[in-house]
């Protein structure tokens, strides 16, 4: 066991933060969470995605040690949560489900609660995790005084106040208005991006997930379902998909573009943003008109509900 | 990872930055000063005739304070662990890089630091009170007979006193740390402190061999202070034994349980 977790350093970079390993969670004679191996690579917001009871949250407090692990493992940064609890959690900050801080302290005095439990969080570094959310000067106002959204905000910030590779976050659209969400994203992209901060976070909501994510893994009754690439394109991100192109002479076309199928008058082929304008330019310079050329991606939340079969709560 | 008086530090800005955890100082310290004032005012306050002296007025003080001080610790040893299950901030309590062993720990050493505190309270308060409202000359106390000084009487009864404090707050410090609930803790430790004098008459010592390694039959030692023997013959060595093993077992179970014990909704 020991010696297979040692990795050789040209891994070192492809490492994934965490790694899911036959991950199991029974409880009584309920299987909540069966077989699970998932890999987070690092430096991505990764999504997690499924219906309501699916296994989500069951999952999230796996691996942040709030609930047992049956069988299989889970390893933070290479250490296992079982085993080395306290060097794998260090790299993880979280929220599971609602932030709950302790109300009868302000907001200041929550994240001071939480820096004295590690080494290292200078005051500065408080203001800057306050600045970074959003919470200016209602920081030293009691909890009990905060809207859910404010909350979410502070529990955002006792997450990242020690810089955690691993930055899991429970359903953290809940609760939050549209702005308040575009608000989250938009910093979440910025950790990823300036911090190197991988993201994990778990929803429910499909079109969320398709903005804010660089992957998602799908999960259904407790079973990992399916994982996919979503591409970026400039800010917004798209899944790959297929492209319509609807010309005039279909035929003469397929002729011209070597591959690809005949559909509704077009023709429809897999290509990258690059491969669209070459086999656009092939058609124009070959006399043939274009009419539009559309891309046929399946949105998520197409796929989503195909994998899933659009079952309820199984 | 940070340092452990830190966790400490934490537990205690969690007790003393309520409101309730003053008021029931207060409360304490209202009380234990109140009594000998009431004593001293109520009593026929002819100084001659052998009103209460310092050290009597202090043993009522002490007497009926002490109750409070039970209670109030109970209270805050009960809602030290249900308390974050009941806010839901055990799950962000639990994500640092601390065992689980050592976060109970924290918790009970704050506890224990709140029992010492309310203790001196209601020493400071009930003394205070008793050296300026005494009107008798009289030196010994009710019910003394031995060869302590007065002082040296009160100060171990006291110790009893906290001794018995200690092992209900043990009790309610496990039972929070099981059942998750502060309610269910409060309620038990309490039952415990009204039943254990009914218990130790129905189970009594001297009828049942079993029942000297009762709880119930040991927890007050100040029976130790004018008798060399206790109930059911036991002696002082035997009864803190007992006493021992019961702490030790509270203390297991709520350590164990904490541990293991997933933290799901």
């Amino acid at each position: 066991m020991k010696g297979s977790e040692t990795m050789p350093n040209t891994a070192e970079k492809v490492e994934p933060v965490a790694r899911l390993q036959g991950v199991s969670k029974k409880m009584g004679s309920k299987t909540l969470i069966s077989d699970l191996t998932l890999d987070i690579p690092a430096g991505q917001i990764f999504g997690f995605l499924g219906p309501n009871g699916a296994g989500k949250t069951t999952t999230i407090r796996m691996m942040v040690g709030l609930i047992s692990i049956s069988s299989g493992d889970i390893l933070i940064c290479g250490r296992s949560i079982k085993d080395h609890f306290e060097e794998a959690v260090a790299n993880i900050g979280a929220i599971v489900e609602n932030p709950e801080m302790y109300k009868f302290l302000s907001g200041y005095q929550n994240l001071r609660q939480y820096a004295r439990m590690v080494s290292g969080v200078s005051k500065q570094r408080i203001d800057e995790v306050v600045e970074l959310v959003g919470l200016g000067a209602r920081i030293h106002d009691k909890v009990k005084t905060y809207s859910l959204g404010m909350r979410q905000r502070l529990g955002v910030a006792q997450a990242l106040l020690h810089r955690p590779k691993l930055l899991i976050l429970d359903e953290p659209t809940n609760g939050l208005d549209p702005q308040g969400i575009r608000e989250l994203r938009d910093y979440l992209r910025r950790l990823c991006q300036e911090e190197g901060t991988t993201v994990f976070v778990s929803s429910h909501l499909l079109s969320e997930m398709e903005l804010m994510c660089d992957s998602v893994a799908i999960i259904q009754n407790g079973r990992l379902v399916d994982v996919k690439q979503l591409k970026t394109v400039g800010d917004v991100i798209m899944p790959i998909g297929e492209t319509l192109f609807e010309v005039d002479a279909p035929e003469a076309a397929l002729a011209l573009m070597g591959h690809g199928v005949l559909k509704n008058g077009g023709i429809v082929l897999a290509a990258t943003r690059e491969e669209i304008a070459e086999l656009n330019a092939k058609l124009v310079t070959g006399g043939i008109k274009v009419y539009s050329i559309k891309t046929l991606a399946r949105s998520l939340e197409d796929q989503f509900l195909e994998i899933t079969g659009g079952e309820g709560i199984g | 990872m940070g340092n452990f008086a830190a966790l400490i530090h934490n537990e205690n800005i969690k007790i003393y930055s309520r409101v309730r955890t003053w008021i029931m100082l207060i409360i304490l310290a209202v009380m234990s000063a109140l009594i000998p004032v009431l004593v001293y005012f109520t009593g026929n306050g002819d100084a001659d005739s052998g009103g209460m002296g310092v050290w009597d007025n202090f043993q009522v003080s002490i007497a009926i304070a002490f109750f409070l001080n039970t209670i109030f610790t109970v209270v805050i040893a009960s809602d030290s662990v249900a308390g974050e299950f009941s806010w839901g901030t055990i799950k962000l309590l639990l994500i640092r890089p601390w065992s689980r062993s050592k976060i109970l720990l924290s918790k009970y050493i704050a506890l224990v630091l709140f029992s010492l505190l309310s203790t001196g309270v209601l020493i400071a308060f009930g003394l205070g009170a008793s050296l300026i409202f005494s009107s008798g000359s009289s030196e010994g106390v009710a019910g003394m007979n031995s060869s302590w000084s007065p002082a040296q009487y009160s100060f171990l009864v006291i110790l009893c006193q906290y001794i018995q404090l200690f092992l209900t707050a043990g009790i309610a410090f496990m039972v929070s740390s099981v059942f998750r609930a502060s309610g269910l803790a409060i309620g038990l430790s309490l039952f415990i402190i009204f039943a254990s004098g009914i218990f130790s008459l129905l189970f009594n010592p001297d009828r049942f061999e079993w029942a000297r390694y009762l709880i119930f039959n040991h927890m007050d030692l100040s029976v130790y202070i004018n008798s060399d023997t206790g109930a059911g013959g036991s002696t002082l060595g035997f009864s803190i034994a007992v006493l021992a093993v019961y702490y030790a077992l509270f203390m297991l179970v709520s350590w164990i349980v904490f541990r293991k014990r997933d933290v799901a909704a």
